[in-house]
């Protein structure tokens, strides 16, 4: 067979000229969970049968000389709070084990299965969403496969580690205050928070509805881009979906970008990215010509008003489980839900009515800018377990403070594509670099990313340290 | 809010709500409140006019079976 690369575009294209069956794509594909799950703990359920079929029936429409769809073949996983036929959804938690088998698959799963993809199994995450680290109690923490003694990030810290381990070149996340951006920082893959709104949420758990965000994330900028634009459809049953036409970014990128204005956000981010979140975006700055300093406003507040919705909303969404059995629930995150269930209603109220403010203040930026970049969090993976981090000499709470740079932007809706960087000084970790877009132009924050891919500063790259998965075998072109 | 007071609110609101509660979780709770009604205080310097409304705004769905269509009445 033909060296394929670890590259959802380059897996469909191999299928559609017959250089290797979908089937054994997902040999492959399995193989490599097999061999590395154990240690990376990134999948919580695997879907072998529904994979067999999927990929079988990938096969004989190549033979029947039938269209395939633009994902045909390519092997993937979602987060576990999306909905899978036949599978519990358990949204990290343990109380959703006496849940019902979801009896459809969610809106985004069937437009994977409509663009030919092969659904592989269901990943680790937070308890419902409410984390950015991945160290769930009930399913173990997840590993991140560049050092595995540290997170993932979170919440869709699965996501982010099974495309780093080399598992699955596509994963599904949700992002409802940086739950792609933040793993796909730490596990240095490509990820995109599009528009809140841009993709229907129907068929997933549900954390914030406020702020909730679906997206992809992939291990090169064309795979994201192919997922993305699969995922997109109007969906009128999804209350929440806003988009009423696909605006699709994968032609975009075979066109040389010019002409971006570009600017790098300064206070607020500046203070709260450390020495290499910092260098990772002065490099991404250089490459795109950007020079400036933007103000982004309110973006401490906004912070605020992201944390007070969202505690009250999803202790509100799990008041009767409180009430209940609140020793079911994740330990690191009971307390928390309890707290957002016993706020003042004039703090959720006052904090919805900002949010209209700051979304135009927000959007006035975007009058003299296309993109704006900062870095998706304030430093690489802390080690697993680690309570307490120093930030620029301030001491911040470790778990919280993940989602310092990515809270105010969720909260304003705008579309950000995560790019992995590698700082010298990180040890060869990665930390994402967020290119931000105004509202529905989530086509400019393509342009940037494909600015910084051509250039070679972001890029998904093989673990290489004394406690990384194993370098010689990741990521890499591999032997189909 | 007065941080002196915030167990006691909590105790009063979770039994209000249903939550059962034991001294250790209240200290626990209390530590997030805490943080959270520091949050809240900032969120008082936003300057807010009174015609400034949710970000969420409820939305009817049109009524297929009204004669006059989807207008407003």
């Amino acid at each position: 067979m033909k060296n394929i690369a670890f590259d959802a575009s380059a897996m469909a294209r191999a299928i559609r000229a017959g250089e290797v069956s979908a089937a054994e794509l997902l040999d492959t594909c399995m193989a490599r969970i097999t061999s590395t799950d154990a240690r990376v703990n990134a999948f919580t359920e695997k879907t072998l049968v529904r994979a067999r079929q999927e990929a079988n029936a990938v096969d004989a429409r190549r033979r029947q000389g039938e269209a395939l769809g633009p994902l045909a073949g390519v092997p993937y996983a979602v987060k576990n709070l999306y909905d899978i036929q036949g599978v519990t959804t358990l949204a990290g938690s343990k109380i959703n084990r006496n849940h019902p088998a979801a009896v459809a698959d969610a809106f985004l799963v069937q437009q994977m299965k409509a663009a030919g993809a092969v659904l592989v199994g269901a990943l680790n995450m937070d308890e419902y969403a409410y984390g950015f680290t991945t160290e769930n109690t009930h399913y173990g923490a997840c590993h991140n496969p560049h050092d595995l003694t540290r997170i993932t990030g979170g919440s869709s810290g699965g996501s982010g580690a099974a495309i780093a381990a080399g598992q699955v070149s596509i994963t599904l996340g949700s992002d409802t205050n940086g739950s792609i951006r933040v793993p796909a920082s730490l596990c240095g893959v490509w990820g995109l928070k599009p528009t809140f709104g841009r993709l229907s949420r129907r068929g997933t758990y549900p954390f914030v509805y406020s702020l909730d965000h679906l997206g992809p994330m992939a291990s090169s900028l064309a795979g994201l881009a192919l997922a993305y634009d699969a995922l997109q459809s109007p969906d009128p049953l999804d209350a929440g979906c806003h988009a009423l036409q696909v605006q699709a970014v994968g032609a975009l990128l075979g066109s040389r970008p010019s002409g971006l204005r570009v600017g790098v956000l300064g206070g607020y981010w500046h203070d709260h990215a450390g020495p290499d979140a910092r260098a990772a975006v002065a490099l991404a700055a250089r490459t795109l010509g950007a020079e400036a300093d933007v103000l982004w406003p309110d973006a401490a507040l906004a912070r605020a008003a992201a944390f007070i919705i969202s505690a009250s909303e999803g202790a509100s969404l799990h008041l009767q489980d409180l009430r209940d059995h609140a020793d079911d629930f994740e330990p690191l995150s009971v307390d928390r839900f309890i707290s957002g269930a016993l706020q003042p209603a004039d703090w959720y109220v006052r904090a919805q009515r900002f949010r209209r403010v700051y979304r135009n203040k927000v959007n006035t930026l975007f009058k003299d800018w296309d993109v704006l970049l900062t870095a998706a969090t304030p430093v690489s993976a802390p080690t697993i377990g680690t309570e307490w981090l120093e930030i620029n000499g301030v001491q911040q709470p470790c778990r919280a403070s993940m989602g310092l740079l990515t809270q105010p932007i969720s909260f304003a809706g705008c579309p950000v594509v995560a790019a992995p960087m590698w700082p010298t000084g990180a040890g060869g970790l990665p930390i994402g670099v967020q290119i931000i877009a105004a509202p529905w132009r989530e086509d400019l924050a393509f342009r940037a990313a494909q600015m910084l891919s051509e250039a070679g500063v972001a890029f998904v790259q093989p673990a290489n340290g004394p406690c990384a998965l194993d370098a010689a075998t990741m990521l890499s072109t591999r032997d189909l | 809010m007065d941080n002196k007071l915030i167990p006691a609110y909590i105790a009063t609101s979770a039994a209000l709500l249903g939550i059962p509660m034991n001294t250790a979780r209240v200290e626990r709770v209390a530590a997030h409140l805490q943080r959270t009604a520091a949050m809240a205080a900032l969120l008082e310097s936003a300057d807010l006019a009174a015609h400034d409304e949710l970000a969420e705004i409820y939305n009817p769905a049109a009524f297929s079976g009204n004669k006059h269509g989807d207008c407003a009445l």
